[in-house]
């Protein structure tokens, strides 16, 4: 039963959460973007997390055998876009406004996005200090050896 | 290993190491929706593993779900993360004292 896979835990909340917070960030820089890519204005994201079992193979058979059950990890399932309506804003001299005058702007809340990446940035500092914890532990079985 | 304090020792450790990846797993499942608390009744599982019994996780209960399934809660966590920390740090104190006072058996007072 080692401790290291609980490092590999932590690891995966924290590429969770890096990845939700390049997703918000992403949201609060293209608030006022009317043009992309795939045509019309940009479209909210956001990160959808599972739980995933960590470990090698043999890792976690050999866990399963001495504890009965495995860790769950968590992993970005994939990336939500939000599919409202975007906001009609009347700008009759804007390049992207419709024959009435009208320009579709993102529906984007910046006040949503910035209590999340604050969500996202508390979550992984509480995943570094669990890393370090487990690592003081591993160093301190380490220390039995001197 | 040692003597049967060793032993009770190893378990402790053993039993407290698992509960710390636990507390590693509901930290990184903090925002995953549906994911429930997971830990040990410690006293329970360390009497099986004094018995040479394996520990069985549990879901926690009486704590809040919020709206997404979710019932982590980062505090009881942190807490829990100290706690561990602390005490592996004491069972690892004395598993170190006991295996010095055998080290200096063996090197006979000269070490």
């Amino acid at each position: 039963m080692s401790l290291f896979s609980a490092l590999t835990v932590s690891a995966t909340g924290m590429a969770a959460q890096r990845t939700r917070a390049a997703l918000l960030v992403e949201n609060i820089a293209n608030s006022e973007t009317t043009r992309t890519p795939e045509g019309g204005p940009y479209r909210r994201k956001d990160a959808i997390f599972t739980t995933q079992d960590v470990g090698s193979a043999f890792g976690t058979e050999m866990d399963a055998q001495l504890a009965g059950s495995t860790l769950s990890g968590v992993n970005v399932a994939g990336i939500s876009v939000d599919t409202r309506d975007p906001e009609k804003r009347y700008m009759p001299g804007h390049p992207d406004a419709d024959a009435n005058g009208y320009v579709s702007i993102p529906r984007i809340n910046p006040a949503e996005d910035m209590v999340d990446l604050v969500g996202a940035n508390r979550s992984y500092q509480a995943n570094v200090s669990a890393m370090s914890a487990v690592k003081d532990m591993i160093q301190k079985s380490i220390d039995l050896l001197r | 290993m040692i003597d049967s304090l060793t032993d009770s020792l190893e378990q402790y450790m053993n039993l407290v190491s698992l509960r710390q990846k636990l507390v590693a797993s509901n930290i990184a499942n903090a925002d995953t929706p549906g994911y429930k608390t997971q830990d040990l009744d410690f006293q329970a599982s360390f009497r099986s593993a004094l018995d040479g019994g394996s520990p069985q996780a549990v879901q926690v209960s009486g704590l809040k779900t919020k709206n997404d399934g979710n019932n982590v809660d980062l505090d009881r966590e942190a807490r829990l993360l100290a706690e561990n920390a602390m005490r592996f740090s004491v069972a690892s104190n004395l598993m170190h004292s006991a295996i010095s006072q055998v080290k200096e058996a063996i090197s006979g007072g000269k070490g």
